[in-house]
């Protein structure tokens, strides 16, 4: 049936929780490339068909046309499945890119497309070029302060002697500390620190 | 309840008694709750980010002179929500850029609203988004099917591009009596009665005009 791997290929976007990623489903999406160009053949034959055919025969000039009526829609109903499927991708992509300051972690990396790895550079590079421009960290404070300080649990060595905004910290693994939120925040969004709730 | 013969005094009061920070709420809190972008407020952000500077000298200042510590950490907490809720309103108005960047650059109305730098943020979003588009799906498809904004070359209008749901339900809050108002645009008479501190479910498009005067605010 025409459409119906278009289709599959959105299904299993939406099947997938959201904001999390699948790999790329390559195959798939090369086949509705594919069913396209088909469809764009037929079209283009149908097309001439009925032209050569000329006006003797109404009756199936009329199929001819209709025909390339369903063979138009349908590879219009594919393309709009195939930019669905790369734009909602491309959106959680773009969600990625408020939080991960440097590269992306490899298992997200493997689930990319080359555009799509791409795209994420420089989409992250626009974003750090606005903050940068207003001087202004974006990606840091996502949830409202509730207190200045958190506690968190250091889950990677970091250092000795680090320099914080107000002290100068120990931070070795499996340290618990309370930290400035602003300071924090950085480590815990690279996974180095975790919050604790209180 | 202000009836609405005061409301020249009215408005002067509140308006010397609003500080940045209740505005910078507002806005934030009207940006978060809107479907659309709404305008830039330039001059609020500036303002703060000045006031966020002030205060922080302040506290290095009062720590330096070995100010009471609890003193230092209540001013420090006052720049922290203060810093949020600029980030948080600033980073909101950049998702609704990236959300809806083809049918903010089209519509000449809401280009209008971005500031500078966010002008320049949406027209590299959408390069980085065309890009993407042609790499992966437009370059393979036929020539009369790949343009990134309509379905096909015989779709008169832009119908690819992902607009905002104007219509939409929000939640408002009346800042003073605005007297009878068709919310519906059905055809209906329906005309709504309202208060100052009124809280209404409407839909944005049949109030857009009450909220960009500050009459309205979201909630």
């Amino acid at each position: 049936m025409y459409g119906r791997k278009a289709s599959q290929l959105l299904k299993e976007f939406a099947s997938g929780d959201s904001g999390q990623l699948t790999g790329f489903n390559n195959e798939l999406f090369a086949q509705v490339i594919e069913e396209c160009k088909g469809h764009s053949q037929c079209l283009e034959d149908l097309l001439r068909q009925s032209q050569e055919e000329g006006s003797n025969n109404q009756t199936s000039k009329k199929a001819d046309l209709h025909g390339a009526l369903i063979h138009h829609l349908s590879l219009v109903r594919n393309k709009r499945c195939l930019m669905a499927y790369v734009y909602n991708r491309a959106e959680v992509i773009q969600s990625l890119g408020w939080t991960i300051k440097c590269g992306l972690p490899e298992e997200i990396e493997e689930k990319l497309s080359n555009s799509e790895k791409e795209y994420f550079k420089n989409h992250s590079a626009t974003l750090r070029s606005y903050m940068k421009e207003l001087d202004i960290d974006l990606g840091v404070d996502m949830v409202p302060p509730k207190d200045p300080y958190i506690k968190v649990r250091v889950l990677e060595e970091i250092g000795d002697d680090v320099i914080l905004s107000d002290q100068v910290a120990n931070l070795a693994r499996h340290a618990i500390l309370y930290l400035r939120r602003t300071d924090a925040e950085e480590y815990i969004s690279q996974g180095k620190m975790e919050e604790l709730t209180v | 309840m202000d009836s609405g013969s005061g409301a020249f005094s009215d408005d002067y009061e509140s308006l010397i008694s609003t500080t940045d920070a209740d505005l910078l709420k507002r806005s934030w809190r009207n940006e978060k709750a809107a479907p659309e972008i709404l305008k830039f407020e330039g001059s609020l952000v500036q303002r703060s980010r000045e006031q966020i500077q002030l205060m922080e000298e302040t506290v290095e200042e009062l720590m330096q002179n070995g100010e009471d510590p609890l003193t230092v950490s209540l001013y420090q907490m006052d720049i922290d929500r203060t810093t949020f809720l600029l980030r948080s309103y600033l980073r909101t108005r950049l998702q609704k850029i990236e959300k809806f960047m083809f049918h903010i650059q089209k519509t000449a109305d809401l280009w209008a609203r971005l500031s500078k730098q966010e002008q320049k943020f949406a027209r590299r979003s959408i390069e980085d988004m065309k890009q993407h588009f042609e790499q992966s799906v437009l370059s393979k498809l036929p020539e009369r099917y790949n343009s990134h904004s309509k379905q096909s070359v015989i779709s008169e209008e832009d119908d690819m591009a992902a607009e905002p749901k104007l219509d939409s339900f929000v939640i408002c809050r009346t800042r003073k009596f605005l007297g009878a108002l068709p919310v519906d645009d059905s055809g209906e008479e329906n005309p709504l009665d309202m208060y100052a501190g009124d809280i209404y479910a409407l839909r944005y498009k049949s109030i857009k005009p009450l909220i960009e005067s500050g009459q309205l605010d979201l909630v």
